[in-house]
């Protein structure tokens, strides 16, 4: 799955395909290992494509009131970058720490989507749940690659292995559900509500998980995460949902439509749904995942697909989801109302 | 390296690895990734791969949370830059950046 597993580049291969001093069955072979490294580069993005088609043609039933937990895997990159890596068998019960960690986890936010929002896995049909551990070397990273979740260890100076964040698992997962449900795109606004989604969903798996409410969350994504020379340097998180401009965020990011420009990255944009639903939901109070979250789950999930929605539809569609949900319940409206404008929009 | 930062081949690339699930590189961001190799430093496999990525129209968007890597290549006074997904890169140039806390 990954690009970059050709040991020989394409263009070589390309050219000893043509050499003549080469026999017909070797230049064959050469001219058919170049052709597959074209379509594997074209199968990420043709991955998205076939989501969005599947979708289309079978439109996945409704969930049962208590959805299964499915099946998680996890597998060993052994510090190399092929994925998915050598299968851990039993993870839950293994001797590597991470490998426990992202299994138990990786349950948990199962449950939590099966239970708070009546989802069946990231395509709502149970699909496995896929993690490959220890990418890398001191990797600073952990991504999505269409298929399944990874993870780094981190390079234990500016941050830990990246498994030692639910949200940072809860993050990645939900970009999973993102691509099978509204399947946004991953640049300009649609880039930054696809980013905003997974620290939504993250923090809320988070929130769930220590049984907090609005008031007792602290709104940070990537706490668990960060290294002695970045937390000593008075750095707590990657991002603060509450407050997206604060000094403490590693990433500083925009609170404001008016600041947002074409081309920013996502993880920048992010900033501004992010503050819209935090303040959302402390005018709100109570549980996130109970009100609020579902007005979220149901903008992100209740509607066709919309690969290059623009942030103020998607504002729109919360109002809309939550007048659906909750109709009459001014509180709610009130709420949505308060987030959206705090943001411009 | 030699004194003006060019190879003995008389050509530089900078590397910069950037977004991710931290948001290296971005405006405001505290954190970065960046390093340098003369293009004497790479193979003719990579220098031929580093041409075709710099020859590219459109490179594909990264999958969420995957890097970036913006590449610059100088030989004397012609830069040419691309910024690529990390599948994309060459190992030895996604080996070259360290990252730092800014």
């Amino acid at each position: 799955m990954c690009g970059h597993c050709f040991i020989v580049p394409r263009d070589v291969l390309e050219r000893l395909s043509r050499n003549d001093s080469l026999s017909a069955t070797v230049r064959k072979g050469m001219a058919r290992t170049a052709k597959l490294d074209i379509e594997l580069r074209r199968l990420r993005a043709q991955n998205h494509r076939l989501t969005r088609l599947g979708m289309r043609l079978a439109p996945v039933p409704a969930p049962a009131a208590a959805p299964p937990v499915p099946q998680v895997l996890v597998a060993d990159c052994q510090h190399g970058t092929t994925l998915p890596g050598v299968p851990v068998p039993a993870p839950g019960k293994s001797s590597d720490a991470t490998a426990r960690t992202v299994f138990d986890e990786t349950t948990a936010l199962a449950r939590f989507y099966a239970k708070a929002f009546g989802r069946n896995s990231i395509d709502g049909a149970g699909m496995t749940l896929a993690s490959s551990i220890h990418y890398g070397v001191d990797y600073n990273n952990a991504f999505w690659n269409g298929v399944q979740m990874t993870y780094g260890d981190g390079d234990g100076r500016i941050f830990l292995d990246f498994s030692r964040g639910n949200d940072v698992i809860g993050h990645e997962i939900t970009h999973g559900v993102t691509q099978h449900t509204i399947q946004l795109g991953y640049t300009n606004e649609a880039g930054g509500l696809n980013e905003s989604l997974s620290d939504v969903f993250g923090s809320m798996f988070r929130q769930w998980q220590a049984g907090q409410d609005v008031t007792g969350a602290d709104w940070l994504i990537g706490k668990d995460i960060m290294g002695p020379e970045a937390t000593a340097r008075g750095f707590t998180c990657l991002r603060d949902m509450a407050d997206p401009a604060a000094g403490h965020c590693l990433a500083p990011q925009i609170t404001h439509i008016s600041q947002f420009k074409k081309g920013m990255d996502p993880h920048h944009s992010s900033g501004v749904p992010n503050l819209a639903f935090t303040t959302a939901a402390k005018a709100l109070g109570g549980k996130s995942w109970e009100r609020l979250g579902q007005v979220w789950y149901r903008a992100m999930t209740g509607y066709r697909p919309s690969p290059n929605m623009k942030m103020a539809a998607f504002a729109e569609r919360t109002r809309k989801a939550g007048a659906t949900l909750y109709p009459g319940d001014a509180a709610v409206a009130g709420a949505l109302d308060q987030g959206w404008r705090k943001v411009g929009l | 390296m030699t004194d003006d930062g060019e190879g003995a081949s008389g050509g530089r690339i900078d590397v910069e690895r950037i977004g991710g699930l931290a948001g290296f590189g971005g405006p405001g961001a505290r954190i970065r990734s960046r390093g340098t190799l003369p293009l004497s430093a790479l193979s003719r496999a990579d220098r031929a791969t580093l041409d075709r990525l710099l020859g590219q129209a459109g490179p594909a968007p990264p999958m969420p949370d995957e890097f970036l890597y913006r590449i610059t290549r100088q030989v004397g006074a012609r830069v040419l830059s691309v910024e690529v997904a990390e599948s994309e890169v060459p190992a030895v140039l996604r080996a070259c950046v360290r990252d730092e806390l800014l």
